[in-house]
């Protein structure tokens, strides 16, 4: 039988992935262990997108194919009640004023892929939107996308916007976008920076773990 | 020499009196401050919107007027909306255009941006009532702006890229899950708006125009957004049909892209006549580009849109004396910016690059 890992960094035929999967289920495999290969799949192919040697749209297929097996197994997670074991629930949107969303999808199916629960608030989100999200779905970490220098410092209004509200130290906070560099993460007050899906991936695992 | 001539030199990639110097597009908060003036009418860069024709010579107008009050080498058309088209905004104010893709409007900027798509699966696409290039008012925007701007001046016109067209028809996801699972789709795809362009090309060639942009990014900042052994397949041949039609009616052709286009440079070279923006942020380097192909390409480049926002009114004019030492020489260089004046850049640092551009670009060139 072909290796799910290897499947995925091959980009191998959706169809197959799904019945190995499926085949996996049925021979009593945890959900859980199939979700641990799907995230070692997506690192390798992010560091082959990170070495040049795989194109962005090499690195979105295998996204494709991992939310396809997240597909599958979300129902059986929530059948057995194991919810619980979802590595955690993170928010994402992007700054108000800003209504490119690329990006930000495509490290919304990569979350999900690798078994992030993701709540995702849109495009052009308010500060206001953002921190009463936090504030009701009690989630680990927060993701703030922006495409333009003209709405990146949206980004420290919303960190201002949790501060004022008691909720800073409540939620990780995130960046990603084309302009976003860590000294603008850091400078403005962010935990982590990411730029690209991959890294978003990674730093959400370290913020979380 | 007046500003078509020494367009038309550059293209020819001689050296003319001065470097021209363009912009491709101008995001309107820049417009209004440059002219003192509200825009009259929401747009988009990537599509069609305005059906009114008293408005779209309004846009057009309004284009006119703040390129000549730059001064500027070339006027930028696009293509209008044909007569034909009535928009539909839904409930939500979204609006479907002729492509498919449904927009969404940036209120800061007046533009419609592509948001999402009616086709969901191939039969979508194959039911759908695809545009017709031989209706009339397509080229309304050139013909337009050519009859305004009068001949002085050299008249761009852009037009949408296949492989970017078909991206955001389809949505990126949808595109690459198709590219991988049903290429003949997405071939199909692109020869259909190939075939597209052709027609228009030649309807382009009717309103003096003297070159064509094919906007529309292939790269990323990492590189070219799928294998380049896909550009070779599906995107290349596409390309040189529509470079020979321009050719055959005598027009150039320069393609636009964002992001890292150092893989595709060679496919490019032999194809195109130029490049448009030469993105540095994503690591290409204009003076490297100038030395390999400046015998085959016209560049239109490249102070950084980054920079154009972040640095400083004396970093901006180092920058520009860089691009025009590195790039001019021998001419077949405009100078512009890594894109367009986008809303937030600094109107200042603008200026800037234009007046270093105009002090510095003497040929011949002394820096």
């Amino acid at each position: 039988m072909a290796d799910l890992k290897e499947l995925i960094i091959d980009l191998g035929d959706v169809d197959e992935v799904k019945r190995i999967v499926k085949d996996e289920i049925g021979s009593g495999k945890e959900p859980t262990k199939i979700i641990d290969q799907v995230t070692e799949a997506l690192t390798e192919v992010g560091k082959r997108y990170d070495r040049g040697e795989y194109f962005l749209s090499e690195l979105m297929m295998a996204g494709i194919i991992a939310s396809e097996v997240s597909k599958i197994l979300e129902p059986l997670l929530a059948e057995s009640k194991k919810k619980a074991t979802s590595k955690g629930k993170v928010i994402i949107g992007t700054v108000k004023g800003d209504i490119h969303d690329i990006g930000k999808n495509i490290v919304i199916m990569m979350l999900q892929a690798t078994g992030y629960d993701v709540i995702d608030l849109g495009i052009d989100v308010p500060v206001e939107k953002f921190t009463e999200t936090v504030r009701k779905e009690k989630a680990k970490v927060l993701g703030m996308s922006a495409l333009l220098t003209s709405t990146m410092y949206e980004m420290g209004k919303v960190i201002e916007g949790l501060k004022k509200e008691g909720l800073r130290s409540d939620v990780k906070v995130i960046l990603g976008g084309r302009p976003i560099t860590k000294d603008f993460a850091d400078e403005i007050g962010a935990d982590g920076y990411a730029k690209d899906s991959v890294r978003a991936i990674k730093v959400v695992d370290c913020l979380i773990g | 020499m007046n500003k078509r001539e020494r367009v038309l030199r550059t293209l020819e990639i001689k050296e003319p009196d001065r470097v021209p110097i363009m912009e491709m597009d101008i995001e309107v908060p820049l417009m209004e401050a440059i002219i003192g003036k509200k825009y009259p009418v929401t747009t988009s860069l990537q599509t069609q919107v305005i059906a009114d024709r008293e408005l779209e010579k309004k846009r057009n107008d309004f284009r006119i007027e703040c390129y000549k009050k730059l001064d500027f080498d070339v006027i930028a058309a696009d293509l209008s909306a044909p007569e034909y088209w009535k928009p539909k905004i839904d409930s939500n104010g979204k609006l479907i255009d002729l492509w498919g893709r449904v927009l969404i409007l940036d209120k800061q900027t007046k533009a419609w941006i592509p948001y999402g798509t009616l086709f969901n699966n191939p039969e979508d696409f194959d039911n759908f009532d695809f545009p017709d290039p031989n209706a009339s008012g397509w080229t309304f925007s050139p013909e337009y702006s050519r009859e305004v701007a009068g001949e002085e001046y050299a008249l761009s016109t852009f037009i949408r890229d296949p492989f970017a067209q078909a991206w955001e028809m389809l949505t990126p996801i949808n595109f690459v899950k198709y590219l991988y699972q049903n290429p003949q789709f997405i071939e199909k795809v692109l020869d259909k708006i190939t075939n597209f362009n052709i027609e228009i090309i030649k309807r382009i060639a009717e309103t003096r125009t003297d070159f064509i942009i094919s906007g529309g990014d292939w790269c990323e900042k990492q590189g070219p957004m799928v294998p380049t052994k896909i550009f070779d397949k599906m995107v290349f041949p596409n390309l040189k049909k529509q470079v020979d039609t321009a050719h055959r009616y005598g027009l150039k052709f320069i393609k636009h892209t964002d992001g890292n286009i150092n893989p595709l440079l060679e496919g490019v070279s032999n194809i195109a006549d130029g490049l448009h923006s030469l993105d540095p942020s994503a690591g290409v380097d204009i003076g490297e580009v100038k030395e390999k192909y400046g015998d085959e390409l016209v560049l239109i480049g490249n102070v950084a849109v980054d920079n154009l926002a972040k640095n400083t009114q004396g970093e901006i004019a180092e920058e520009t004396k860089e691009v025009i030492k590195k790039t001019s020489p021998g001419g077949g260089h405009i100078l512009s910016s890594s894109n367009s004046w986008a809303s937030g850049s600094r109107l200042e640092n603008c200026m800037v690059m234009v007046e270093i551009g105009r002090k510095f670009g003497v040929y011949p060139i002394n820096i």
